[in-house]
């Protein structure tokens, strides 16, 4: 009689064999977030931009060098995902503006459409490249707006963020820097 | 106001169902009909809570109430009221309420009609249905409350997604497919409630085969209304592209198909018991499944909601309710031996039994093909994609020999069949359909799929064909009837017989639409200028002018259209249009589809210039498309005949609960 029993008991492992691959993958997938695209970039040094501003200034990556910076790809036209992080910028640059740089990269927008923007979400007080002829996304490899770039103090990227930015992944990135959140 | 209440009543109808599963429990161990009567009563209660919690989020909706977040991010002030209302199960959190309405519906419908019936399951079906509801509740209460406020009240909202709002199948696909989806439920209920009370004989098959159709046929028309809505939209001229999202909805359409099949060997045979029930549990789970691929932004998709915390949830209930119902089909594998041994191999039995291996061949490969890429990112890192060729090749095959099965199976008689009813029965067909190739490569198809489709098809066809002309003739030689009455009484004797054939009538039209528009098309692309035409096949299409003006709907959309004149089979003046929408960084293709029994025209805009005003246009020739839309209608027809109640079976409901 030990036969049936054993084979009986051994009908209940299908249990972990289906639950425990099933269970591990569904919760690594949801731990990676969809945001986080590899590029080519992070790594290397960031790619040299100069160019007209909104404010009506020039502005040269090369003044960057020695701060880390934050370089913002956004749009007027982007919505929700532009407002959202709107404030997460400004609390960013209220917080850490004497440590880094943040960089405003408009992308396929009018001069217009992006004051009105800042008009009704919040002005700032760092630069918003205007990048009218796009070789500056072209450069980076930026697919839509939001998109951000971290540069650390040597002009280093040190990563790429995909879609709006949250208060964890800035937090995340000072640490990267080398900064207290 | 509104919207607190619409949170309050979530809450309360989370602990209704609570409750509900409490007391079907309770009652259920005691045999107390009092207990039971309650636990009913608290399943009816969370359906009418979730309606009013619905009617607040209309409301809301529909009074632009822009303190609720999920009002403000899909409406604004501009939305007409058609998409206010629709946009209910536009978005992520709206859609779980929506589906929690569609859940607790079903659970009533089916607790109310079997009150006085299958008393020892009905407990146990209660409490599984109540349990289920429960967590959608819960998931409304925390981590997709519906109703959360936002401070300060912004004075406009960001409006619907704009691929949403450009098409009102919207209205149509989404409620079709969750009415399908969430009514699943119901026989996976019975079939846990079997396995619990081990009354695993064929009582529980019996009722669930109904209630395995009806959700089925919802499904059905959800996933072809689907198809038709990206074609109409969509602007590519395709309309099935192996997303992860299409594929969610497939999978339990392929096994609840399977089960379909598998639960009329099971009742007719009393064979495949542990495989009916464990497809019954498969169709459940991957109904959760494809919520959670949808829900959780595990898989990138144009479906995708926004990415949020209850993927947690969904993962969750996934591992329960697999552990759980695979655990108790474990338990009470010894109940479920079969009855009999099985068939000869040339019988009907094995042809059901090779159709269900087929459809989980179909579903493995695409759950493998959907899961793919979250498997490849969890173990390197990197991202991946399968694409729709790899889904094409590896189906394909399946498909065409499950319609070979669906002409092979209704003409085998069950037990085993001879060498010589083999070739009576098949003869005939086989040579319709070598004839039938044979006539169409005379009119030029020469490519491989059409003609092996057409092919098959029509020896499919012939058989059913066979099968009616034989039956109709006995009886009209035995009682003296005129054919076509004859024909008319064979089916509505048999409903279940003939309305499956019915079915797969419409699965061969489908099968033939699909390989002939899918091969046989053309498409041409050129930049116009206004005045200058293109030819394309029989067609000539001019371009007459581009027109740039808000739409009168809702003046915030910006469309520029290009007004055609088509000449051909098919004339008239058309115009494709791109529109702009506020909130939406690339532009919506607003395409143009003239329809015929033979073949679509649809043109759609790629790009213009406003200064030059030239225009990009790409004109598809898509051959009998309409057909696979029609397929898909009488598939649904077919099962809807099937499970149509007929009088004489109702006499005899009706005597055997009055006796």
């Amino acid at each position: 009689m030990a036969a049936p029993s054993l084979r009986r008991s051994l009908r209940w492992l299908a249990l972990p064999v289906v639950l425990v691959p099933l269970g591990w993958l569904l919760f690594t997938g949801l731990g990676t977030d969809p945001r986080v695209i590899p590029s080519p970039l992070v790594g290397k040094p960031m790619p040299a931009f100069a160019g007209a501003t909104l404010e009506g200034g020039e502005f040269s990556s090369a003044d960057l060098v020695g701060r880390p910076a934050v370089v913002n790809f956004w749009a007027s036209y982007c919505i929700p995902s532009c407002v959202d992080e709107h404030p997460v910028l400004l609390d960013l640059a209220a917080r850490h503006g004497d440590e880094l740089q943040v960089v405003g990269v408009l992308v396929n927008d009018t001069p217009d459409d992006a004051r009105g923007f800042l008009d009704r979400y919040g002005q700032v007080g760092w630069p918003n490249v205007l990048n009218l002829d796009g070789d500056i996304s072209i450069d980076y490899g930026v697919i839509g707006p939001p998109e951000t770039f971290f540069v650390d103090a040597d002009g280093i990227v040190i990563a790429r963020h995909v879609g709006p930015l949250t208060t964890d992944e800035v937090a995340r990135q000072l640490a990267a820097l080398g900064l207290t959140p | 106001m509104i919207p607190t209440l619409g949170h309050i009543t979530v809450v309360i109808g989370l602990a209704a169902t609570i409750y509900a599963a409490a007391a079907f429990i309770l009652g259920g161990r005691r045999g107390d009909p009092g207990v039971l009567a309650s636990a009913r009563r608290g399943m009816y209660a969370a359906f009418a809570l979730v309606a009013l919690a619905c009617v607040a989020m209309v409301i809301s909706l529909l009074t632009h109430d822009f303190s609720v977040v999920y009002v403000a991010r899909n409406n604004a002030t501009t939305t007409p009221p058609f998409y206010s209302v629709i946009s209910l199960w536009a978005a992520l959190e709206g859609s779980i309420l929506f589906w929690t309405l569609l859940a607790t519906g079903w659970a009533s419908l089916v607790l109310y009609r079997y009150r006085a019936r299958l008393p020892a399951l009905m407990p146990w079906v209660g409490a599984t249905l109540a349990l289920g509801t429960a967590f959608f509740f819960a998931v409304m209460a925390w981590a997709g409350d519906p109703f959360v406020r936002v401070t300060p009240i912004g004075p406009e909202g960001n409006g619907p997604n704009a691929l949403l709002q450009n098409h009102p199948f919207m209205g149509l696909h989404p409620p079709l497919l969750y009415l399908g989806y969430t009514g699943l439920a119901v026989p996976f209920a019975f079939g846990m409630a079997a396995l619990i009370t081990r009354r695993t004989d064929e009582e529980w098959l019996a009722v669930v085969r109904r209630w395995t159709l009806v959700p089925w046929i919802f499904l059905t028309a959800g996933i072809v209304a689907g198809a038709w809505w990206s074609y109409a939209v969509l602007g590519w001229g395709g309309y099935w592209a192996w997303d992860p999202v299409e594929n969610a909805a497939l999978l339990p359409w392929l096994t609840a198909t399977a089960f379909i099949h598998s639960s009329m060997v099971a009742e007719r045979r009393g064979t495949l018991r542990t495989w009916t029930h464990a497809l019954v549990i498969a169709t459940f789970v991957l109904t959760l499944v494809g919520t959670f691929l949808t829900r959780s932004g595990v898989v990138n998709s144009v479906h995708a909601f926004t990415t949020s915390g209850i993927g947690a949830w969904f993962a969750s209930a996934i591992l329960l309710t697999l552990g759980g119902a695979l655990g108790l089909l474990i338990w009470r594998l010894p109940d479920l031996r079969d009855r009999r041994a099985p068939g000869a191999v040339v019988s009907r039995e094995s042809a059901f039994l090779f159709n269900n291996v087929l459809f989980l061949g179909i579903t493995f490969a695409v759950l493998f093909g959907t899961l793919y890429p979250i498997l490849v990112e969890a173990t390197s890192g990197a991202r991946a994609s399968v694409g729709a060729p790899w889904f094409n090749r590896v189906n394909a095959p399946i498909f065409v020999a499950l319609l070979f099965l669906a002409g092979v199976g209704p003409a085998l008689p069950w037990g085993g069949a001879s060498w010589a009813t083999v070739r009576e029965r098949f003869a005939i067909p086989i040579l319709s359909g070598v004839g039938v190739v044979v006539a169409a490569w005379a009119l030029g198809v020469r490519d491989a799929a059409p003609l092996g489709i057409l092919g098959l098809a029509t020896f499919v066809l012939v058989v059913m064909g066979d099968e009616v002309v034989r039956g109709a003739r006995s009886r009209a030689r035995s009682r003296g009837e005129a054919a076509p009455l004859a024909v008319l009484r064979l089916a509505t004797r048999n409903r279940r017989r003939y309305g499956g054939y019915l079915a797969h009538v419409g699965v061969c039209v489908m099968a033939v639409a699909i390989a002939v528009s899918a091969t046989l098309g053309t498409d041409r692309t050129a930049t116009l200028q206004e005045g200058e035409s293109l030819a394309v096949g029989e067609y000539t299409l001019r371009y007459d002018q581009l027109v740039t003006e808000p739409l009168a709907s809702d003046p915030r959309v910006i469309e520029t259209r290009a007004e055609l004149t088509l000449a051909g089979p098919q004339s008239g003046p058309i115009a494709t249009a791109l529109r702009d929408y506020p909130n939406s960084q690339t532009a919506i293709a607003t395409p143009v589809v003239r329809t015929a029994l033979g073949e679509d025209v649809y043109v759609t805009l790629l790009a213009y210039n406003t200064t030059s005003r030239a225009a990009t246009i790409q004109v598809f020739i898509n051959p009998l498309v309409m057909w696979i839309w029609t397929g898909g209608a009488i598939v649904a027809l077919g099962a809807l005949f099937a499970i149509w109640p007929d009088r004489r079976r109702r006499a005899v409901e009706a005597a055997l609960a009055g006796g």
